[in-house]
């Protein structure tokens, strides 16, 4: 006779479940800037790619430089751009935010609130007010 | 809009949970399934639905979301008098913690409307219809509405949480001026409810590694208090990629904490006491 | 009992003790977001006062000395930043063992892009 018959196996106790997080909770001003930064830091990091790609084709002379131009220029390019420039507005914004309150500065709730906004309002302008000039010295505005 | 204090309660909601699939990055034994619907009581007029997450470990099932209609008639103006009426008059098997009733015990510390704060200080008069009430977030559950605290527990004890002097004891008291006594204001007051920790994502992530706000911010505590001689080690002991850094400023922590203190602050703080030691 | 493990939740906790370092990384982080502040305001606003023009234009403006070193200074800050940042994501998301090889791959990607990019600017600047 084994030890099997005698001392059954037990099956491992269920394991406890585990509340849900982020599948429930409420995106509040604070968590959605905050990956609001974090999404707009990774799409300027692909930028920065860009960026990089960018002085590459200068480097190789007009033609190239030409196509990546022409790359840019396109309604898809353009979408790009804007989507970049505000992504870069908002990380810096964001950024500045993140600076003051590593100074130990604006944690009080309503400052919280009112410097998030600022930030929301602040890039939004600044992004306008950016593809505005650059349309208008450009000459296409 | 402008939130001044942790209690407002934002009367609209332009989001009521981030758009992603309902069970994303949940493993199967936590998938919720939908569960009873329970009558109302007869000559109910003011009848309010709740949500509520229910898990029986006796039963081999996954936990499920039960409905209930409260007699506001019959009930207490907040939330924890809805779960008590519930468990006298409907279902006696709902099960949570609670003990003071009046914001200062941290019993019953639960996620309501997809935020953290205690059941018996919120009102149902500022919860949606149907309230919807879970255990807090990302704990694991015993059952029902009562979270496993072992861990986070655990992680403030990893911080010793007492005095710690290397000087021979005084006479009678340790002095301390009123301007050094005011230094620990704003942090001798949290209730250890966990409703910061448990509404923070990165420890949703990281909560293994990262301490947490309310960890945190008792870990300031006893780094500001002038009575404390061990400041050194308990900064080295903080001093880490994640114990302490995984902290983002992220903020869920003070827009949530049902006594108004402000973890957030207390992080940054500690933040700037390493950097100071170190030029 | 059947648990996997019997180490105490206290243990669990302590885990490896602190690393005692960190702070570096959070400062450099910071320094470089301080410099980067300026560096990407000129840059964004070099490029709208030459919106339109062509490449002769691009090129003599970047063979002016300013735009030369704000170039390289912009490319070097940019890419610690962002190393520095892709680094925190990583851990953040990343729990099994492939953070450190994605971790290294990060670094090495910046800094290799970084010295791409400072290189073009360099021949462009002193080119013909």
């Amino acid at each position: 006779m084994d030890i099997k018959s005698i001392a059954p196996a037990t099956k491992a106790p269920r394991p406890r479940p585990l509340s849900p997080n982020i599948q429930i909770y409420r995106p509040q001003l604070t968590s959605v800037l905050s990956i609001a930064n974090r999404i707009t830091g990774i799409v300027l990091s692909a930028g920065a790619v860009g960026l990089v790609i960018w002085l590459c084709a200068a480097v190789a002379g007009p033609g190239p430089y030409a196509i990546v131009q022409h790359a840019i220029g396109s309604w898809i390019g353009r979408i790009v751009m804007l989507g970049l420039t505000l992504a870069f507005f908002l990380h810096m914004c964001g950024g500045i935010r993140h600076l003051v309150w590593d100074t130990v500065h604006g944690f009080e709730l309503r400052s919280i609130y009112i410097s998030g906004w600022s930030v929301v309002a602040a890039s939004v302008a600044l992004t306008v007010a950016a593809w505005a000039a650059g349309l208008y010295l450009g000459g296409w505005l | 809009m402008i939130i001044k204090t942790a209690d407002q309660v934002s009367r609209f909601t332009w989001l009521k949970r981030f758009p992603i699939p309902r069970n994303f990055n949940v493993t199967l034994e936590s998938r919720i399934e939908p569960g009873r619907a329970w009558p109302a009581t007869a000559g109910a007029i003011r009848k309010k639905a709740f949500d509520i997450y229910r898990y029986d470990p006796d039963s081999g099932r996954n936990p499920r979301l039960d409905r209930f209609h409260v007699d506001l008639d019959d009930c207490g103006p907040m939330v924890l008098d809805a779960l008590i009426w519930i468990k006298n008059n409907v279902d006696s098997t709902l099960t949570f913690r609670r003990s003071c009733r009046e914001g200062v015990c941290g019993s019953c510390s639960m996620t309501m409307d997809g935020t953290n704060w205690l059941a018996c200080t919120r009102f149902i008069s500022d919860m949606a219809t149907p309230a919807t009430i879970y255990p807090l977030a990302n704990m694991r559950i015993v059952k029902d509405l009562v979270p496993d605290q072992t861990h986070v527990f655990a992680q403030y004890a990893a911080i010793q949480p007492w005095l710690r002097s290397k000087t021979p004891k005084p006479e009678k008291e340790r002095l301390q001026s009123r301007e050094e006594r005011s230094q620990i204001d704003g942090y001798y007051e949290c209730i250890l409810c966990f409703c910061c920790t448990s509404g923070c994502p990165s420890h949703w992530w990281n909560g293994d590694r990262f301490l947490g706000p309310a960890v945190l911010l008792q870990a300031w505590r006893w780094l500001t208090d002038s009575r404390d001689e061990a400041k050194d080690e308990r900064l080295d002991n903080l001093e880490d990629p994640f114990r302490l850094y995984r902290c983002h400023t992220i903020l869920n922590c003070t827009r949530t904490c049902p006594k108004g203190l402000n973890p957030g602050k207390a992080i940054a703080e500690i933040k700037k006491m390493i950097v100071e030691r170190e030029g | 009992m059947n648990r996997q493990s019997f180490r105490s939740p206290l243990a669990r906790a302590i885990g490896l003790g602190a690393a005692k370092r960190g702070s570096q990384h959070w400062m450099a982080e910071r320094v470089m977001a301080i410099a980067l502040v300026p560096l990407t305001l000129w840059f964004v606003a070099s490029i709208i006062a030459h919106a339109g023009s062509g490449y002769t234009a691009f090129v003599s403006w970047l063979r002016t000395p300013f735009a030369a070193v704000g170039m390289i200074l912009l490319l070097i800050a940019l890419f610690h930043h962002t190393a520095l940042g892709l680094q925190v994501v990583i851990e953040d998301y990343v729990h099994s063992g492939a953070r450190f090889a994605a971790v290294i791959a990060i670094q090495l990607g910046c800094y290799g892009l970084a010295v791409v990019g400072i290189i073009a600017t360099m021949r462009i600047a002193f080119g013909s």
